[in-house]
């Protein structure tokens, strides 16, 4: 953690807990209704359509293309991935048992190791367990295994959790909050300043998608990438836009905020993979 | 002959200086954007293209043009500054006054 | 030469020099308002229609005020210089990235986007 991250935090925590601040559940209310008030017309199921929520121009291109997914065929290379065995005959399954229908239990606050542990973070350890090498974060086969259990998981509601029993839960929560509202790179862009002071405007031709929903898809078939990416790859990418440089994906950066977004999504139905522009 | 062997000489001699004149100062102008650039990250404050301002500045003092790599060094160090500086006015960052 | 025909050569040279400066410099802003039209539209520099509509610009975002009428908004043209340089100082939670305190833009298209901008 670096020196602004512990400054912001321990502040953040203290007043919480003093009741000077807002609490996440505070926050939770907060978050939400600036976009039912923002878009009162629009559910919260819808809201995980992101754009295609708000533009009826948009949404129509997107139901055609919905007709024939171009994620279909990853969902089916992650469906087998997930039952092939490992060299050690062991399976994702014996690390998640409770897998593929399994998006609802992450993002999650992990008190053993201390840090929050992301869906893509646990399967690459349960390779490196089970005596395989780790897949690029990014896209590409891992990007197939999140696709096939995101689809599983789909109509699970998000429900992520700050355990009170450990301060650094809320640490980490606070430090993704932190990150989401703070500007950064040439631009001096956060991320609120377009996916919630600006969102359902354009910029350019594109509509700005709202911050609440954006946890729900993931992976995403992004017709500009042309292949399936990760939800880290995108937090890289809107990073590199804004001129800052992108932090690794599953750095403690991209995973505490990850926490906090996904948070941010609680009571959403999770509906990934999905197709975007 | 000999006075024009002198002259050519020290043209020479004077343009060859003069070329190398700028390389101390772009030896530190590297340095500070470097040290710039390491304490901007250190606050998670790092722009996008100071890593590519500095190693177009080596290429081009590599080419031995140090007025180029003097300026993209500059450059570098004054990216690395602002995004330190940034870093360190968004301390307090949270929820934005049009929400709630 | 006497004195009188050579006071009036002088006059002349002058009004000749002061027109020809006024000429030029009305010409350097002209070239300027094409230079900083230029900055406005693309995307790697002031890429001002992304939030902006301008008058003749395709495809504008609508985030942001349309550029007209912009001498009746801002009869300064320092306090629109000031304005691009950094929109931070008007307003702490604006959307607009601070071109000049950032370096997104040179001084020099600085002062050209702020003579397109101006003439809008």
């Amino acid at each position: 953690m670096n020196l602004i991250q512990r400054i912001a935090a321990g502040l953040a925590i203290a007043a919480v807990s003093t009741g000077l601040l807002a609490s996440p559940e505070d926050d939770l209310k907060a978050f939400q209704g600036f976009f039912h008030k923002r878009f009162p017309d629009v559910s919260n199921a819808e809201l995980g359509n992101g754009v295609y929520a708000i533009d009826p121009v948009g949404r129509a291109n997107w139901e055609a293309i919905e007709e024939f997914p171009p994620y279909e065929p990853m969902i089916d290379q992650g469906h087998e991935m997930w039952d092939k065995p490992f060299a050690n005959g062991k399976h994702y399954k014996d690390c998640l048992p409770d897998g593929p229908a399994l998006g609802k239990e992450f993002p999650h606050w992990d008190k053993k190791s201390g840090r929050v542990v992301t869906l893509p973070l646990a399967l690459n350890e349960c390779r490196e367990v089970n005596g395989e090498k780790p897949l690029p974060y990014n896209k590409g086969k891992l990007a197939s295994l999140l696709a096939y259990l995101a689809f599983e998981s789909r109509g699970q509601l998000i429900d992520v959790k700050i355990p009170k029993d450990d301060p650094r839960a809320l640490e980490a929560y606070e430090k993704g909050k932190h990150f989401y509202f703070a500007r950064r790179g040439q631009l001096n862009f956060s991320c609120a300043t377009c996916h919630m002071q600006s969102t359902g405007m354009r910029i350019r031709s594109e509509i700005l998608s709202p911050a609440l929903g954006q946890a729900t898809h993931w992976p995403v078939y992004r017709s500009k990438w042309g292949e399936l990416g990760t939800l880290h790859r995108r937090f890289g990418g809107c990073n590199k836009n804004v001129r800052a440089k992108a932090f690794p994906a599953q750095s403690e950066e991209y995973r505490d905020l990850e926490y906090f977004l996904t948070y941010m999504s609680n009571g959403l139905p999770l509906n990934g993979p999905a197709a975007r522009k | 002959m000999r006075g024009v062997m002198l002259t050519i000489t020290l043209m020479l001699v004077g343009c060859a200086t003069t070329a190398l004149a700028g390389q101390p100062e772009y030896q530190k102008a590297l340095a500070d954007a470097k040290a710039a650039q390491k304490k901007a990250a250190s606050v998670d404050g790092e722009w996008r293209d100071v890593g590519k301002l500095i190693k177009q500045a080596e290429a081009a003092a590599a080419k031995k043009e140090y007025d180029t790599a003097l300026k993209l060094a500059d450059e570098a160090k004054a990216q690395g500054e602002l995004g330190y500086a940034q870093a360190m006015s968004q301390k307090n960052a949270g929820f934005p006054s049009y929400v709630k | 030469m006497r004195d009188e025909h050579r006071g009036r050569r002088a006059a002349r040279s002058l009004a000749l020099l002061a027109g020809l400066a006024v000429g030029l410099s009305a010409a350097a802003a002209d070239s300027n308002i094409e230079k900083g039209r230029a900055i406005a539209l693309e995307r790697s520099k002031g890429n001002c229609i992304a939030c902006h509509m301008i008058p003749g610009g395709d495809s504008p975002g609508n985030i942001a005020p349309p550029l007209v009428g912009m001498k009746a908004r801002f009869p300064d043209r320092a306090a629109l210089k000031a304005q691009i340089f950094d929109a931070t100082v008007r307003n702490p939670e604006t959307s607009m990235p601070p071109f000049g305190r950032n370096r997104i833009l040179t001084p020099k298209e600085l002062d050209e986007v702020v003579d397109f901008v101006w003439s809008l």
